[in-house]
């Protein structure tokens, strides 16, 4: 099992701030914002020394959520500042992007760490449909699409055009190239049908999130049935498995941090408009209809002590087939950095050395 | 505007084509599946005079005459000469694509600009046409084939006989004379791959751009091999702006003005 820390670069929101959806600008404190650069490379370098095999980076827009919404130039400053481990973009929201835009900056990245960037395409949250007036109902195609016409602009040795629904290009001629070639090891990011047929399609690898293991298993099932339909086998490798852990010392300790965890998304849409966009923006998983996530915070997929972690990692392979965990350490962590520091401690000492086998 | 059936005559061939629009002379060749009038077609005759041919042997009449591609291409450049067409763009499609590489090389002076769809004058090896029921052929023209008109039924013995007509001119998988003059072609030409044919890979589109000094590639998003048919708007839209601005198609003239 490979193990990839996922740094969200959360910024420590005081408490007198409304927890709202978009969070006003007017509320940033600009040294906060400073310290939570300082506190990646702090953590990411951790992770390198502590033998994390990937860090991940995630585009979210307008909140102390997650300060990187652009993603490649999070990885361009963290990837500077350490040298083994893997950068993985898990990931850039395609359905928000210029394709060929985002086709070049991943392959200048590739180029700059030399070959360690790992690609996640992702359809992007229903909130962040709101961030550059993306109409939600498109965002399923745009994905599709965005996804197909970066895969083409790193390999297609021609210049050629585009005519696609959402994307039309006369000319499109990518330098640099991808390090890896034919181009970096690549993911869609999601569990829908579309995203699993895409995947095996086109032979690259898919990546789950934040649902109980025997739901993201269906995910993974039909991904590893539609390449079977198309001649060929996922590795454990091509599937990631993203979630958020409560790790403490003992099973009670993690048992406690988690009753301090909230129900409801910290950053929150007013009703109507949550209301409205659930109705236009519909998900599924495996082909089967779920309601998109809107206001709901985010489930704990593993919590406990050591012991208990090391055999949910292990259910998790068995049921998801993921051979690469993705996992952001949430409470305790998520707002103090130094409880963040010795989760990734901890986990690196006492969970890390006994998963690598699984 | 609805196109209207005529007749030419052309090395003894009764030559059939169906015709609409007045704009410049736009000659189009089919593909192995004979002459489908579809919405691309529709489209284009709002700017051009759009001239289908139904090539000799591909419709009612049987053709035991013609032996090759290259007699086929020079009945073909003569069917448009007798109709008068001494300058015009030309459009092949699949199979219709290697006849219309066979004219362009051998009559430059007549081949304003070169329009090949789904081309399969270079193709994988083992390539077959399709062949079987409307929905087997349909499964692979079209990525989509729910999308798209259902193909009209066959009558088995006019397919039997058009296959191995087809099977009789299409020549080499990779025609090196031809290959060799493509080198030559000094109009401009459009190459269009639908980035999910099934039988011609698109990545086969860069041998074109290898082998033709003044072409241009187009990937039509989401379309099967018959991209006109599926993909109709996307296709002529960029057909029809190449074969009206030539080169300078790739200089956009979108306005993108959203609230003046």
């Amino acid at each position: 099992m490979k193990v990839s820390y996922f740094e969200t670069g959360r910024y420590r929101t005081p408490d007198t701030v409304p927890g709202v959806w978009p969070m006003p600008p007017g509320v940033y404190d600009a040294q906060a914002g400073a310290d939570v650069y300082r506190g990646m490379v702090e953590r990411i370098t951790l992770a390198e020394q502590l033998g994390f095999d990937w860090v991940s980076l995630s585009e979210h827009h307008y909140s102390p959520r997650i300060l990187t919404p652009s993603p490649p130039m999070a990885a361009a400053y963290l990837a500077a500042r350490v040298h083994k481990i893997k950068i993985a973009l898990l990931g850039p929201i395609v359905s928000h992007a210029n394709p060929v835009r985002l086709a070049e900056e991943l392959a200048m990245l590739d180029t700059m760490t030399d070959g360690r960037l790992i690609v996640g395409l992702l359809r992007g949250t229903t909130n962040e449909a709101l961030t550059y007036d993306l109409n939600p109902q498109e965002s399923r195609e745009r994905t599709d699409e965005g996804m197909e016409l970066i895969l083409k602009a790193w390999t297609e040795p021609q210049p050629f055009g585009w005519q696609g629904r959402h994307f039309k290009y006369r000319t499109v001629s990518v330098w640099p190239r991808p390090l890896q070639q034919p181009h970096p090891p690549t993911f869609a990011l999601g569990t829908s049908r579309e995203a699993g047929d895409f995947a095996a399609r086109n032979r690259i690898g898919l990546g789950v999130s934040y649902g109980p293991f025997e739901v993201m298993g269906k995910a993974t099932g039909y991904y590893r049935d539609q390449c079977a339909r198309h001649g060929w086998e996922p590795t454990p490798d091509q599937i990631i498995f993203r979630a958020n852990i409560v790790l403490a010392e003992t099973d009670a300790d993690a048992q406690r941090a988690m009753e301090a965890y909230p129900a409801r998304a910290a950053f929150a849409m007013g009703a109507s408009v949550a209301n409205a966009l659930l109705e236009l923006d519909t998900r599924n998983i495996a082909g089967e209809a779920r309601q998109a996530s809107v206001n709901r915070a985010l489930p704990i997929n593993f919590v406990g002590g050591p012991e208990t972690v090391v055999e949910q990692i292990r259910r998790c392979r068995e049921l998801t087939g993921a051979g690469v965990v993705d996992l952001g350490f949430n409470t305790p962590g998520s707002s103090d950095p130094n409880a963040l520091i010795a989760a990734l401690e901890l986990f690196g000492r006492k969970v890390l050395p006994r998963i690598r086998d699984i | 505007m609805s196109f209207q059936e005529h007749w030419v005559e052309a090395d003894g061939f009764r030559i059939r084509y169906l015709s609409a629009g007045d704009g410049p002379p736009l000659a189009h060749l089919h593909g192995a599946g004979g002459l489908r009038i579809n919405a691309a077609h529709e489209l284009l005759s709002r700017q051009f005079r759009v001239i289908a041919f139904e090539m000799p042997g591909f419709g009612a009449e049987e053709n035991t005459r013609t032996r090759d591609m290259p007699e086929l291409a020079a009945t073909m450049a003569r069917a448009a000469e007798a109709l008068g067409l001494t300058n015009f763009d030309l459009m092949g499609t699949s199979f219709g694509a290697k006849v219309a590489l066979n004219i362009a090389v051998r009559n430059p002076e007549v081949v304003r600009a070169l329009v090949l769809e789904a081309p399969a004058a270079i193709r994988p090896a083992g390539l077959r046409p399709p062949s079987g029921a409307p929905d087997v052929i349909a499964r692979m023209l079209y990525a989509h084939p729910e999308r798209v008109p259902p193909l009209p039924p066959v009558d088995p013995a006019q397919a039997a006989r058009i296959a191995a007509l087809t099977t009789r001119l299409r020549g080499l998988d990779r025609e090196p004379d031809l290959e060799a003059r493509m080198s030559g072609l000094t109009m401009p030409v459009l190459v269009v791959l639908g980035t999910r044919d099934a039988l011609i890979p698109p990545e086969m589109g860069r041998l074109y751009k290898d082998l033709i000094p003044n072409a241009h590639l187009i990937f039509v998003y989401d379309a099967g091999h018959a991209i006109s048919a599926e993909r109709p708007e996307a296709f002529v839209e960029v057909v029809g702006d190449f074969l009206e601005r030539e080169d300078a198609f790739v200089i956009s003239r979108a306005n993108t003005v959203l609230l003046p």
